[in-house]
């Protein structure tokens, strides 16, 4: 057989396409994602990480609310190393309406959503950090989820399902007969070379960019970009989600997310030419600090430690071309029904929450036009790592006395810490002090989790996502990097690369004991480094 | 509500530069591995503990509360403050007998003053030592600080006429070191003081500091003794009061480690006590003199304890020292001698507490001075035991330079 | 407590200023938040000008060694920067050819030295290159610790062992002309990378590592304790926190530990840095200077303050207080009369104008000098 043959190509590396080419493989297709950067570098990787509840789409959207509940609690039994079961809070504050946390409540209930109107008092004891004047308090099952490791984990489980992955390519072009997608033409950014992928199926998964991969195959799907900027806080303020309980509106949601919270979003219409560099603005990065303040007064004087803005692809329900009547829901399209354009199925629409779901309907799709009949068992079936529920179960199965490190990645890895080499003390070193990532721990990224570039790495094992921005562990992770892939004239524009791509989200926020970090930064790296 | 206005939120760690400087002065990380040191146990294990407790390691129970990673960060984080803290919080196991015992300075020296001479025989003992050391782990290679058979207290209580008749008072915070095993040191307080025309009252019943139960894992009890000791401090301010010490720790617990660590309001209170040798310089530079002996000719080495350098306060008793004429006078290096109270005196500790002390061990002796010159008494007993060179605190010092 | 001249800010420009005027036989004071940047020092103290006499003089006194002349020295990540005035330990070569066959050894397990990437630096000099990792035993203890495998731990354990690196190093050596070790020998004793030097039949070359720098710390160790021979008083650890200024004049500050005991003097030495130091603070809004309220020129527009691109020069790396030509601090425009500010608070860090270090030396010494020549003018008009 054709190694460059296969049942189905995936275009896009965001959760959608990672969970559709992990459902695939599940049900035994030969599978193929391409992704043009890395992983999760589009809307996946930039948003709150958030594992709604789907209380903030109870009144305005219930049938969006009834998705995230149930995914919700599918994703607790299959992604639990993914996931943090934290809980939520909508808070009513003086100047908000009361009454509409009844309204509230009974869609939540309606929905299928476990809503608990609680005692002021008893929030204020639940989340010391919350707005102490708070006058109604809703617990909802909200929670986190951490989207690079819950890309990668599905990624990681399609690759053991012999599914294969093309990271850092661009697909330039569609092979077609007639009406009929055969496949893609390829370019590598790493190496610049061409190649040309078959399939019998082509998903485009590409988020917002899936707009412009379907005009590539001669079809419309029209999106609408929709800026969402957001702010990282250097440590975790509050341990529970926490929510304004009225209409939706901007940085009203502030989530703990492994050692950081992130308060967020706005939302802003812009031009598809800006979808690749979204920028922060200082008003943005202000809105976000005020009214984060409203929801945990403490946010106020927490230091900042990146401001960074995603991209949502709004999906047009009907084709209609002002974008006024933006589908809230998963998009599937089958373009043979809905254009004549056989082999080529766009999923898109829906959020992180729902990726499950919509990599369900699109497999679904995909099995339908090859005629497999297989049913889709992505709901019951744990990710790589996930096997077990907690961390420390995790941990002490693996290690005697886990030392912090090694607990730390029994909570990135869940139960593929395991991996890790131990014996030697060497593999034991950090690299990254603030997160404790270790020599170990990154081989094991490097060897199994399609590894080229710092950033990448910062992915899969937060190295350089702590508190001194990549200070001290980016030069040490591109030392082992080098290594690996032996280039060390590429990992040194990598190291560059990376440093500037931390800068970006530093210098929106660059005062206070940022700017003091930034200085050091440029100091260590220009002048005692020499980069 | 001014926002971001400087980050200096209470979450002090976040100025954490990860500049590393901290790990050169940390005196356990160069001689125990199985320390994380302070930056990782301090500002970095901090943001995992607050994610979940599960993260504390408890080799942070290594740590000496020295401090000397808090006088070293150019960015003023309260580095062993928080390790301290993190104990505090998260640490579950409950103290040993042997460190409940170590850590009541004030109850043992009551229990045994009355029998000090057979107490001091008993603990000098080999064979008590063997028991101390096999059952307690209290390392045998210790010698025990001896117990005075007669209370200071008693003694000041004995002369409060004599003393309420200087124009001038203060209170005196002597702490359990002066009350129960050297009476002497408060004995050479009343005598500066008198000699600067001021006379020594005693506290309304202070009680122990608590520095020793808060490294010990007994912050309820030492909580307990802040709150105390607040409270009396608070009527001598009320009585219009300054209040001394002559134990570097003493102040620096009732001053920093009430509120860093045990989160017990002193604000009040914070203000109004200092090392006596502040108060003694402060008076002389206002106008006020000592006379001293012509011939008093002495070459002192002066050690500046760990919670002196945090305090800020050991220029004070240089200078001090520094003004006896005759007096050739050296400071030492700034290093920790390893004893940090009660930590040196454990078994598991005896080997990195002197290995931590050696380079300034070795210094005296380089110096080879006829005083090694100290306001803490467990560097004094750690030196003394270590060197054989004979420790005394810059008041002890005054007092026998003064002229009669 | 009263003294002819209180520095604050024990970095390389508070010591240099502190120094210079003790040896002038004033009486003063330095007070440091912690310990300063020259434990991130490169090793060069110029970059670019002659060294004076009196520079060369003042920092050999204090038992530093020191390399000069003009040329290039080896940066930890195999690149080359301009340097005049170095530390024994960094040599300064006529340009970036140095060796024909170089030999860099690192140690096991040791992430803070680039090896590779000096490597491939030199390779594209035209250098041959082999890295070789060392495995000794006495550096066991050092790898049970995840995190302390650091520059200056292991130069605790250097101080100890050096000799038998060195014989190690001579067993590995074969026609290589050139060693290339990590910066982490002579902490305590200065003489260290000399004597290695001496018994390496070949060219050593020390190249840094991550910080803590151990040239730094030892830098900062012989400073100070020539400062304090001298008869100053260090502060350690205190940070002054307000002035107290009549008339144009600095009549005391206030520190954290000494609270109500204030400080005196005839004049002040700001020498606080840059933004790590605290030397100056910024908020969304403002950058100022905490501890005399000094004049700091920057746009009011917060953009303007980075450049977005991480190697660029960053504009606000530049800002400083604002003083008249004789280096008095300058507030709500006019300049404080005994007060004057040295090093990176002045914020004219430009490659044009040399290093850092450099810059803090000179305005540390022309301050010095201004004090001096002001204090004999007042004493010849009393």
């Amino acid at each position: 057989m054709n190694p460059d043959e296969f049942d189905v190509i995936i275009i896009g590396g965001g959760i959608t396409g990672a969970g559709t080419q992990r459902d695939c493989a599940m049900r035994g297709l030969r599978t193929l994602l391409i992704e043009k950067s890395d992983i999760a570098t589009g809307a996946t990787g930039r948003n709150h990480g958030l594992l709604h509840s789907g209380a903030r789409y109870a009144v305005n959207d219930p049938e969006s609310a009834r998705e995230c509940i149930e995914e919700n609690m599918i994703l607790r039994r299959i992604a639990a190393h993914c996931i943090d079961e934290t809980d939520g809070l909508f808070i009513t504050l003086p100047e908000d309406d009361l009454a509409y946390q009844q309204t509230f409540v009974q869609s939540c209930q309606a929905a299928g959503i476990n809503a608990e109107i609680i005692d002021p008092d008893l929030a204020r004891r639940l989340e010391p950090s919350v707005n102490p004047a708070l006058i109604g308090a809703v617990k909802v099952p909200d929670g986190s989820v951490d989207p690079f490791r819950l890309c990668a984990a599905n990624m990681l489980d399609a690759k053991l399902r012999g599914g294969q992955v093309r990271l850092h390519t661009d697909v330039t072009g569609f092979i077609r007969e007639g009406d009929t997608i055969k496949g893609v033409h390829t370019r590598s950014r790493a190496t610049g070379e061409e190649k040309d992928y078959y399939a019998s199926v082509v998903v485009n998964a590409g988020g917002i960019w899936g707009h412009n991969i379907a005009q590539m195959a001669g079809v419309q799907v029209g999106m609408f970009p929709a800026k969402g900027a957001l702010l990282i806080f250097a440590h975790r303020v509050n341990n529970m989600v926490i929510n304004r309980c009225r209409k939706p509106s901007n940085a009203d949601i502030l989530v703990p997310g492994d050692t950081v919270c992130i308060i967020g979003t706005t939302s802003t219409r812009i031009p598809f030419e800006e979808c690749d560099e979204v920028a922060v603005t200082p008003d943005e990065v202000n809105l976000l600090i005020s009214e984060g303040s409203l929801l945990a007064p403490s946010l106020s004087s927490t230091r900042i430690l990146r401001a960074y803005a995603g991209v949502r692809p709004l999906v047009s329900a009907d084709n209609d071309p002002s974008g006024r009547n933006i589908s809230r829901g998963i998009v599937c399209l089958d373009h043979e029904t809905r254009d004549g354009l056989k082999g080529f199925v766009t999923i898109t629409g829906g959020k992180l929450m729902t990726y499950r779901l919509m990599a369900e309907m699109a497999t679904d799709c995909v099995c339908r036009k090859l005629g497999v009949d297989k049913a889709c068992e992505t709901a019951t079936t744990p990710l790589p790592g996930s096997e077990e529920r907690s961390y420390e179960a995790v941990a002490q199965k693996i290690w005697e006395s886990p030392s912090t490190a090694q607990k730390a990645a029994a909570a990135r890895m869940g139960t593929r810490a395991s991996r890790i080499r131990t014996g030697d003390r060497r593999d034991e070193a950090l690299i990254c002090e603030c997160e404790e990532v270790s020599v170990g721990e990154i081989n094991a990224a490097i060897e199994r989790m399609e590894v080229s570039t710092l950033t990448d790495l910062r992915r899969r094992t937060r190295v350089g996502m702590g508190t001194c921005q990549g200070e001290f562990c980016a030069c040490r992770a591109a030392g082992l990097l080098a290594k690996a892939h032996g280039c060390i004239a590429r990992e040194r524009a990598d190291l560059n690369d990376f440093l500037q791509e931390r800068w970006k989200g530093n210098f929106p926020i660059g005062w206070g004991d940022t700017l003091r970090e930034a200085e050091y930064t440029q100091w260590v790296y220009k002048h005692v480094l020499g980069v | 509500m001014k926002l971001q206005e400087y980050t200096q939120s209470r979450a002090n760690f976040e100025e954490c530069m990860k500049c590393t400087v901290c790990t050169a002065y940390c005196p356990v990380l160069q001689v125990n591995p199985l320390y994380p040191g302070p930056k990782q146990a301090g500002p970095d294990g901090e943001r995992l503990r607050l994610k979940d407790p599960y993260f504390f390691n408890y080799a942070l129970k290594y740590c000496l509360n020295c401090k000397r990673c808090e006088v070293a960060c150019p960015s003023g984080v309260h580095v062993a403050d928080l390790i301290q803290t993190a104990r505090i919080k998260y640490d579950k196991s409950n103290p040993k007998l042997r460190d409940r015992i170590l850590a009541s300075t004030d109850f043992m020296g009551k229990m045994v003053r009355p029998v000090a001479p057979i107490a001091n025989v008993a603990t000098g003992l080999g064979i008590t030592k063997t028991v101390l050391d096999a059952t307690l782990k209290i390392d045998h290679r210790r010698q025990f600080p001896a117990y005075s058979g007669r209370s200071f207290e008693g003694w000041l209580k004995r002369r409060a006429k004599e003393q309420a008749a200087f124009p001038e008072q203060v209170a005196y915070f002597h702490g359990c070191y002066v009350n129960y095993n050297y009476p002497q040191l408060g004995k050479d307080l009343v005598k500066v003081m008198n000699a600067l025309g001021i006379g020594v009252q005693l506290l309304d019943k202070e009680k122990c500091c608590g520095i020793a139960m808060i490294t010990n894992g007994m912050s309820k009890e030492a909580t307990k003794h802040a709150n105390h000791n607040v409270a009396v401090l608070q009527k001598a301010v009320d009585a219009g009061l300054k209040v001394v010490t002559t134990s570097s720790t003493c102040v620096f617990t009732i001053r920093d480690e009430y509120p860093g660590v045990l989160g017990v309001d002193n604000a009040a209170v914070h203000d109004a006590i200092f090392m006596a040798t502040r108060l003694i310089y402060e008076k002389l530079e206002k106008g006020a003199t000592l006379k001293f002996k012509a011939d008093y000719h002495k070459k002192i080495a002066y050690h500046t304890p760990c919670h002196m350098e945090k305090l800020g306060w050991g220029v004070f008793s240089e200078n001090l020292m520094r003004m006896i004429p005759g007096v050739e006078f050296t400071v030492l290096d700034s290093a920790c001698c390893g004893i940090a109270g009660t930590y040196g005196f454990k078994k598991e500790n005896y080997e990195a507490s002197q290995a931590i002390g050696a380079p300034l061990f070795a210094q005296i002796q380089s110096v080879n001075p006829d005083i090694v010159a100290c306001d803490c008494e467990t560097c004094k007993w750690q030196i003394e035991m270590s060197t054989g060179y004979k420790v005394m605190n810059p008041i002890s010092i005054l007092a026998e330079a003064l002229a009669d | 407590m009263k003294f002819d001249t209180i520095i604050i800010g024990g970095g390389l420009a508070g010591m240099v200023a502190g120094i210079a005027l003790q040896k002038a036989g004033q009486k003063t004071a330095i007070i440091s938040t912690g310990q300063n940047a020259l434990h991130f020092f490169s090793g060069t103290f110029e970059s670019l000008q002659e060294p004076t006499p009196r520079i060369k003089e003042l920092i050999e006194e204090a038992g530093i060694r020191l390399h000069y002349g003009q040329g290039v020295r080896l940066m930890p990540m195999g690149t080359f920067q301009p340097s005049a005035l170095c530390l024994e330990d960094v040599d300064i070569f006529p340009d970036a050819h140095f060796g024909r066959r170089v030999l860099i050894v690192n140690f096991m397990g040791y992430h803070d030295f680039f090896s590779s990437f000096l490597s491939e630096g030199l390779e594209k000099q035209g250098m041959e290159c082999r890295i070789r990792f060392l495995n000794l035993p006495e550096m066991e203890q050092l790898l049970q610790s995840p995190s302390e495998m650091r520059s200056v731990q292991i130069a605790r354990t250097m101080d100890r062992i050096w000799e038998k690196v060195v014989q190690e190093i001579r067993v590995l050596l074969k026609d290589d002309d050139t060693v290339v070790l990590p910066q982490v020998f002579g902490l305590k004793d200065p003489s260290v990378p000399g004597r290695i030097r001496q018994g390496i039949p070949a060219k050593v070359v020390f190249a840094g590592t991550l910080p803590p720098s151990v040239p730094g710390v030892r830098t900062q160790m012989q400073l100070r304790k020539r400062y304090e021979v001298l008869g100053g008083t260090y502060l350690m650890g205190d940070e002054a926190l307000e002035a107290h200024v009549h008339n144009g004049m600095v009549h005391s500050i206030v520190t954290r530990n000494l609270d109500s005991h204030y400080l005196e003097a005839d004049n002040f030495v700001l020498s606080t840095g840059s933004f790590f130091s605290k030397g100056l603070r910024s908020n969304p809004e403002r950058i100022w200077e905490p501890v005399f309220g000094l004049d700091v020129e920057y746009p009011e527009d917060r953009n303007g303050w980075y450049s977005p691109s991480f190697a660029d020069d960053q504009p606000y790396m530049g800002y400083g207080v604002k003083t008249d030509a004789r280096l008095h601090g300058v507030a709500d425009g006019e300049p404080l009369k005994n007060l004057y500010a040295a090093g990176s608070i002045l914020g004219v860090t430009h490659p044009e104008l040399g290093s850092a270090a450099g810059l803090a030396i000179r305005s540390a010494l022309a301050v010095a000098d201004a004090i001096l020549c002001h204090s004999e003018r007042s004493e010849e008009s009393n």
